[in-house]
């Protein structure tokens, strides 16, 4: 599917061109169309002084997402509408050396994976070895948490392109800017096993150099989780924040990176999700300075 | 017969002196200490099969390239933190160039045949060869031992190469030169200047592009890219292509205002086309693009 979005449309400000949008915001929804629910939440001590991770902080950001994503009472009673006790449970991570899933998010999954009865030994952690890993091969539920970074080729890193892992050859996905990492999630392995996506906004990239594309001072403390239980959608908010962070520190020039088409392409021709911002009820949780979108 | 074999087997050390040579040889002569870091685990080459090994979403920037391995050192001092030494053999002097053009943000280091540093990053070119100098962890710290192992590095690759001829192609007047880039495909094309989601120019392997940013005074500007094809076939199609997708209301000029109220306009030439992109006026986009296909 060609889905040419050029320089002309940024400048008209167009930006939601880039997400499958028309114009943003003269799409009016009808009443009974619901829209695609994603929480942003953050905390100005998620990171302390020194940018080390506060653990019982990010466990209460992820608490508090969750809940208010499903309108639960509270984080157990909504991890519980996510797994069953009967569940294996398979929680995707990314170990890339330079900007991994933090540890505090992934203890806080899995503490509360644990909490709604699912068993310890029924629970895996993987990136690397998720295609042989006996666990996520019998996994009844997923859970993808990763961080939030521009990326050379895909030109964003995130939920969508972080079940790459579960693909027999990552280079096929790699053509066309990775135009097709929406179709990951209707590998066998996967498709329709996905509960929750955590988009890590706690440190994100909005620049990428250097031979592994990473270099400190492209990153910030953001201190915030973007959260949903559509990969696309929160990827098409993780994705508004980074061009609104490039745009303020690279100027408009440099706003996009390699447009991320696989993001739209995942709604359009993959059906997995929802990229049209207008079609995404964003709700702003916690800490609001400097929040940027 | 026997003669012209000698004289060749005598010149064979030169002509790979010269040529440049296997990357694995570097490892004796790069020093195994710089300062407080040690060379840590053991030296690594990864070739155009392997390099997905090594880079995780980057290798395709050094495949569109003519790169064909690259030697990697790491070198830890006692807290840990780690310098990774790349040394990339990218096939010739123009594709190394190529390489360390694309990415150019920061000031030079004095190193090579042209370098710069910032923050933990230390790049530079020279002959054949690019190579990257990174730290992970403390990048101040670091910063001595980075410039150092780049200045034992440098002589080691020798001797010095020349740019691409394309270069040439872009006139001087106005040009901002640490913008001056020269790449191959649309990868490279869009990290360094987005212009479509769909490669609207048709480039590959087989195109050669230079690129280059212009201001003269505050109020003529704008943003020059040259594509050389294969022939001159290739070189209208991709024109039409590109007025389609970017410019279909061009004028007889082949020009247009652009949303952002500057100019952009695309010129063919045999097999050369020259694209200006936001440009102060139609008057400067015209005068860009004359200085090439003249």
């Amino acid at each position: 599917m060609a889905m040419n979005i050029t320089r002309r449309d940024f400048i008209r400000g167009s930006a939601a061109a880039v997400l499958g949008a028309t114009a943003l915001g003269q799409i009016p929804l009808s009443a009974q169309e619901k829209k695609t629910r994603v929480i942003l939440i953050r905390h100005p001590d998620a990171l302390d002084a020194t940018s080390a991770f506060n653990e019982p902080v990010i466990q209460q950001m992820l608490d508090e997402a969750v809940a208010k994503l499903l309108d639960a009472g509270d984080p157990v009673e909504a991890f519980k509408l996510l797994v069953k006790p009967e569940d294996i449970v398979g929680i995707k991570t990314n170990v890339w050396s330079f900007l991994p899933t933090p540890a505090p998010v992934e203890k806080a999954i899995k503490r509360r994976v644990l909490d709604a009865g699912v068993k310890e030994e029924n629970i895996g952690l993987d990136d690397h070895t998720v295609r042989t890993n006996p666990l996520f091969q019998k996994a009844t539920a997923l859970i993808n948490a990763r961080p939030v970074r521009t990326h050379y080729l895909a030109g964003m890193s995130g939920c969508l392109k972080n079940y790459i892992m579960f693909a027999e050859s990552q280079p096929d996905y790699h053509p066309d800017s990775c135009a097709s990492l929406g179709s990951l999630f209707l590998l066998p392995q996967v498709k329709g096993k996905t509960r929750l996506n955590i988009l890590c906004a706690l440190t994100p990239q909005f620049h990428g150099r250097g031979p592994h594309n990473f270099s400190r001072r492209y990153v910030w403390n953001y201190k915030g989780l973007i959260v949903g239980l559509d990969p696309v959608a929160v990827d098409s908010v993780g994705l508004r924040l980074i061009q609104a962070k490039r745009r303020k520190e690279l100027g408009p020039a440099q706003e996009i990176p390699p447009v991320p088409k696989h993001i739209p392409l995942a709604d359009t021709k993959y059906g997995i999700g929802t990229a049209d911002p207008a079609k995404i009820e964003l709700i702003k949780l916690g800490w609001l300075d400097d929040v940027m979108i | 017969m026997r003669i012209v074999r000698f004289l060749i087997i005598l010149a064979f050390p030169a002509l790979m002196a010269l040529s440049g040579g296997n990357v694995k040889d570097f490892g004796p002569q790069i020093p195994k200490q710089v300062l407080d870091w040690k060379a840590a685990g053991d030296d690594a080459v990864f070739s155009r099969k392997t390099l997905f090994d090594y880079m995780d979403g980057g290798a395709e920037v050094y495949l569109a390239y003519n790169f064909q391995e690259v030697f990697v050192r790491k070198y830890a001092d006692a807290a840990d933190n780690e310098i990774n030494l790349d040394i990339y053999d990218m096939g010739s002097s123009a594709e190394a160039y190529g390489m360390f053009s694309i990415d150019r943000q920061d000031p030079e280091a004095g190193i090579g045949q042209g370098s710069e540093y910032g923050l933990g990053l230390l790049r530079f070119w020279r002959g054949r060869y690019f190579v990257s100098i990174t730290v992970s962890g403390d990048e101040a710290k670091a910063e001595k031992a980075l410039l150092e192992l780049g200045k034992k590095v440098a002589p080691l690759l020798g001797p010095d190469g020349a740019p691409p001829e394309m270069l040439k192609l872009l006139p001087a007047a106005g040009r901002k030169d640490d913008s001056l880039s020269y790449f191959h495909d649309a990868v490279h094309l869009n990290n360094r200047f987005f212009v479509a989601s769909e490669n609207i120019l048709n480039l590959d392997a087989k195109t050669e592009c230079a690129f280059a940013e212009y201001a003269e005074g505050e109020s003529a500007f704008g943003v020059l890219l040259v594509v050389r094809y294969p022939d001159e076939a290739k070189a209208a199609e991709a024109a039409a292509s590109f007025r389609k997708s970017f410019l279909p209301e061009a004028d007889a000029d082949g020009a247009a205002l652009t949303g952002n109220k500057n100019w952009a306009m695309i010129k063919a030439r045999n097999a050369l086309l020259t694209v200006v992109f936001d440009a102060s006026s139609k008057e400067y986009a015209g005068r860009l693009a004359a200085a090439v296909i003249r």
